[in-house]
């Protein structure tokens, strides 16, 4: 099991354009993971993590699409991804907010227009993430 | 409740043209030349033919087994055909010009026959938009209305709605070919010609009488034939700030009529279509297990809008239906928790079907929470909308019912299409699976392999899963659309002419049609109307009641009389032409008198055993 500090600290500490796509790819993997975990329609939140999860789906995708991203794991899967006690807007805000920035980062420093698409879509999907979880999304 | 132009558009403006009240074709009565108005009616009989032509589709064997073994309704539609031919034979005899007059006609009745054939003439060409051909030039259908417009249950109605503007074209018709006009224009012969046409369309009228009375028609049969739109998707809408509720109605109606078209187009498309991708499946999975969520929030509340006195059982339907909509919502989200283990070729494209059912979801949010400015990004607990702010007034409910109604229904178009969609792609290779998403036992040196078999029936199985439990809310919703008179009661007629109707039909849906026509305000000229007789002693100035009602029984005496007489006739003994019954003025008015009676009898006066005296060739209107 992974905890969203993990996920964090991997996206945080990936150098170069294989190892932030491989977190990055991860990482929207454990969000979906989380979210699959709360969409529970008696909560308030429902309807923003139904539209997250979509959003999570697809920014993994666009990564998958990336050239550079490596064919096998470059670290074990590890199931279901943990939040801890963090609350769950804040925790999957803040992650989806720091994906977007490595990704777009990843963008600029990336060698290849495939990589660069790859990773400004799933940018583009960690904004939309994060714009749902605080109410101010697409 | 469709923004799209209806056939009952048509039918209703071809009934407009001859209404008497309408004023704008000159003053109704017998002025006018009988040549002109023949021309006219001919051009009505040949539109009139190519709509009995189209049944043959719907009746198997109509062509090829003996009229004795056929339904009712089959043979009603060879009846009319024939009768439309043999009128169609007097009228071309006169040599009647069948192409488009190149000025308007200057016979008042003339001009209001001509509305009625360009009325039908555009009526049946909005039946043919959802039609084509394939490559082999076989036709086609293309859209589910196609299906519809096939069954007997439409053919019934479209039968029974050329029953009706027949009798009311024979009773003008016959009125201006028996008129005496000092020093007019037209032959004796002409005018004959005219009301023994005239005739015929009495007997066609008097054809579907019969099978009414054998197999009645419910007066849903012409509401159904009414609602058919137009094959094209009405224009997008969005909704607005302070929309009231029936705009939200309307526009959830809209959208999900919109969704339906695009469904079916999505599925008739290849399975290469650049549209097919995981993330189009996405969206719509996670957009329709939020509009599926606001379909339960909107109808517990229209539940509870309903508990009270005056709504009958609408109130427990309604919350049946909410259940079904929570049961949907969890189908919706097994779909996309099985989209997580997959992939496409395509990449990042969305289908236009796709990208509105996000448009439904804002409209069916709008319409269930009190937010006005509610979309699915708009952030965590969201109230509901109040019971009295949905439907302050009653009226309001059956539009409420009526676009919860409609989604359900797109919703199930949905699940359906891209269950299709899948299916044909999975077969074509393109459902993939990342690498990186098997197992270490997989060697494989690309990012993406086949879906293996197990994954791709998982996700199969729970888009079935979402089109069952999306059928069941309008399962549920269908006996309160019809308790409430929703104008979404048309899909649950829709349903049942395709014989997969819910079992249910409303109070309403057990009436049949009054006569056996469609229910149109009656047209006093169209009505059965004084005798040869009553009309004499009206016209020598009599208002004695005894004496007119003793004229008119006389005049129903004689009628009964001719058609019991005709009846006795030996079937194989040959019936004299039409022309010949028409030979005296005051004769044609007597045979005029009884076949308009309405009694389906009546056309033994007419109708040969063997086939009509000639068939003309159809000439273009």
């Amino acid at each position: 099991m992974t905890s969203i500090h993990q996920m964090h600290e991997r996206l945080r500490s990936a150098d170069g354009i294989e190892a932030v796509l491989d977190a990055a790819h991860d990482a929207f993997e454990g969000l979906l993971s989380i979210i699959r975990a709360h969409e529970d329609p008696a909560d308030g939140l429902f309807i923003p993590l139904v539209m997250a999860a979509a959003s999570a789906a697809e920014g993994r995708n666009a990564i998958t699409f990336a050239p550079s991203l490596p064919p096998r794991r470059l670290h074990p899967a590890t199931g279901v991804a943990e939040l801890g006690d963090t609350n769950i807007t804040v925790g999957l805000a803040a992650l989806s907010e720091l994906l977007a920035t490595r990704l777009v980062d990843a963008a600029r420093d990336a060698p290849y227009p495939s990589d660069q698409a790859a990773c400004r879509a799933a940018a583009r999907c960690a904004r939309d993430i994060r714009a749902l979880l605080i109410g101010t999304g697409p | 409740m469709t923004s799209r132009p209806t056939f009952g558009d048509f039918i209703h403006a071809a009934y407009w043209h001859l209404d008497p009240a309408t004023t704008v074709h000159g003053l109704p009565g017998s002025r006018g030349s009988a040549e002109e108005v023949s021309r006219s009616l001919l051009r009505v009989i040949t539109v009139m033919r190519r709509y009995v032509e189209d049944m043959t589709i719907t009746f198997p064997g109509m062509r090829s087994r003996p009229q004795s073994e056929l339904a009712a309704w089959a043979s009603a539609a060879i009846e009319a055909r024939v009768a439309l031919v043999s009128g169609a034979v007097f009228l071309d005899a006169q040599a009647a010009v069948s192409r488009w007059p190149d000025v308007p006609a200057a016979s008042p009745l003339a001009r209001r026959l001509d509305g009625v054939t360009e009325s039908l003439i555009t009526g049946r060409d909005l039946l043919q938009t959802h039609f084509g051909l394939d490559w082999d030039g076989r036709r086609q259908h293309r859209s589910e209305w196609a299906f519809v417009i096939t069954s007997p249950t439409v053919t019934r109605a479209l039968l029974a709605e050329i029953a009706a503007l027949s009798r009311t074209i024979a009773a003008q018709g016959a009125n201006l070919a028996l008129a005496y006009l000092p020093g007019g224009r037209d032959n004796a012969d002409v005018r004959r010609a005219l009301n023994a046409a005239c005739q015929w369309l009495w007997v066609l009228n008097a054809s579907v009488q019969a099978a009414h009375h054998r197999e009645p028609a419910p007066v849903t049969d012409g509401e159904l034939l009414c609602s058919i739109p137009v094959n094209a998707p009405p224009a997008r809408r969005l909704p607005e700030r302070g929309d009231p509720v029936t705009a939200l109605c309307e526009g959830t109606v809209t959208t999900a009529e919109r969704l339906r078209h695009l469904a079916w187009d999505a599925a008739e498309r290849a399975p290469w279509s650049s549209g097919l991708s995981v993330t189009s499946m996405y969206q719509v999975a996670a957009a329709n297990a939020v509009t599926s969520h606001n379909s339960e929030v909107l109808l517990r509340v229209l539940a509870a809008r309903t508990a009270q006195p005056g709504f009958g059982q609408v109130s427990a339907q309604l919350s049946a239906a909410a259940e079904a909509a929570a049961r949907t919502r969890h189908a919706w989200l097994g779909v996309a928790h099985a989209l997580d283990d997959i992939s496409t070729d395509a990449k990042g494209r969305v289908s236009r079907a796709a990208a509105e059912t996000r448009d439904l979801a804002q409209w069916s949010g709008r319409l269930a929470y009190a937010n006005p400015d509610w979309t699915p990004a708009t952030g965590p607990a969201q109230a509901a909308r109040a019971p009295e702010d949905l439907a302050p007034e009653p009226e309001q409910v059956p539009l409420v019912t009526a676009a919860a109604h409609q989604v359900s229904v797109a919703l199930t178009r949905l699940a359906r299409a891209e269950q299709e969609q899948i299916r044909a792609a999975a077969q074509a290779g393109r459902i993939l699976v990342t690498t990186r998403s098997l197992s270490d036992e997989y060697d494989i040196p690309r990012p993406f392999a086949r879906a293996p078999r197990a994954r791709v029936e998982r996700l199969l199985a729970r888009y079935r899963e979402a089109a069952h439990s999306s059928r069941q809310i309008t399962a549920a919703i269908a006996p309160a659309a019809g308790a409430t008179r929703a104008p979404s009661r048309t899909l649950t007629a829709a349903a049942a002419a395709l014989g997969h109707g819910h079992g249910h039909a409303g109070a309403h849906e057990k009436e049949t049609m009054p006569n056996g026509f469609a229910p149109m305000p009656a047209c006093p000229e169209a009505d059965h109307g004084p005798g040869p007789v009553e009309v004499t002693l009206r016209r020598l100035g009599v208002s004695r009641a005894d004496l007119l009602r003793r004229g008119a029984e006389l005049d129903q005496a004689s009628s009964r009389l001719i058609i019991d007489a005709a009846n006795e006739l030996d079937p194989g003994q040959r019936r004299p032409s039409a022309i010949v019954l028409n030979r005296s003025a005051g004769a044609a008015e007597v045979v005029n008198h009884a076949l308009a009676s309405g009694d389906p009898r009546a056309v033994a006066l007419l109708r040969q055993h063997a086939r009509p005296e000639r068939e003309s060739p159809e000439p273009e209107p």
